[in-house]
């Protein structure tokens, strides 16, 4: 399906984070609408099973969607209102993979150990 | 629209609505916003603390404090914004019938409309702080 280079995976991450995000994001507002239920509430209960490992794992993939489509996202800025910017389109998207991981990697080493450590 | 405008001017002459103009360029002003407001609320409430440890008290004593309500608000407000209009422009790429596509972008207008509603009631309808105050004062006030 995806013959294209770059600029073309560029946008499918995009669009497949952009997706994942925008569901994340109705998902968590709901869930902190909950705590308007009280402290005996739903709230804990529901969080005690967002808790568990698979959840946490899932969270580490949405910081790292976030942290690619912000980058990209600036990328895109770029590449709309400047002039000069699309002819590093190619460099500038493997800039923002490069950063991704820069910015991965300490957040990998923090929050891992959180959840396979008993924590 | 499969294939979007590259630039301001392109843009300019492929949407014939002063709105769809109007969104192109919010996508971009919000995104700015969001890679701060976004970073700054993943890192305070994910990275600098075990995410483990958040319970109610934690949400509670944070949304007690006027700075978090304002800060969230902001947040509230250009994240649905940018979600809804970007799961719109999937839904327009996408979803080709009439009959699926609308329907669709009416659950979405629904749904975020709700979920707005419900996250600002938590954000301003309830201060813990004045809450547990009045109840605590209720035998006072007799």
């Amino acid at each position: 399906m995806y013959r294209g280079r770059e600029g073309q995976w560029a946008y499918f991450l995009h669009r497949i984070t952009g997706v994942a995000l925008a569901l994340y994001l109705l998902l968590h507002v709901f869930d902190i609408t909950l705590v308007m239920y009280g402290p005996d509430g739903p709230f804990n209960a529901f969080l005690l099973f967002y808790h568990q490992w698979p959840f946490r794992i899932g969270l580490v993939l949405v910081i790292a969607a976030v942290v690619y489509h912000a980058l990209n996202g600036l990328r895109i800025i770029l590449l709309d209102f400047t002039t000069w910017a699309i002819r590093y389109q190619r460099s500038m998207w493997y800039g923002v993979l490069g950063i991704t991981t820069i910015i991965g990697i300490p957040v990998l080493i923090k929050i891992l150990p959180e959840i396979f450590g008993g924590a | 629209m499969a294939v979007r405008p590259k630039n301001l001017r392109e843009a300019r002459d492929t949407y014939r609505t002063n709105s769809e103009l109007a969104w192109w360029v919010f996508m971009r002003i919000s995104g700015l916003f969001l890679v701060f407001l976004v970073f700054v609320h993943v890192f305070v409430n994910n990275i600098s603390i075990n995410v483990a440890t958040v319970d109610y008290d934690y949400v509670a004593s944070r949304l007690a404090r006027p700075s978090v309500k304002v800060f969230d608000s902001f947040l509230l407000g250009f994240a649905l914004l940018h979600g809804a209009n970007g799961l719109r422009y999937s839904i327009e790429d996408y979803l080709k019938r009439p009959g699926p596509r609308f329907w669709a972008k009416l659950t979405l207008y629904v749904v975020t409309a709700a979920i707005f509603i419900m996250g600002v009631m938590t954000l301003w309808a309830f201060s813990y702080q004045e809450m547990g105050d009045a109840v605590r004062n209720l035998g006072s006030g007799l």
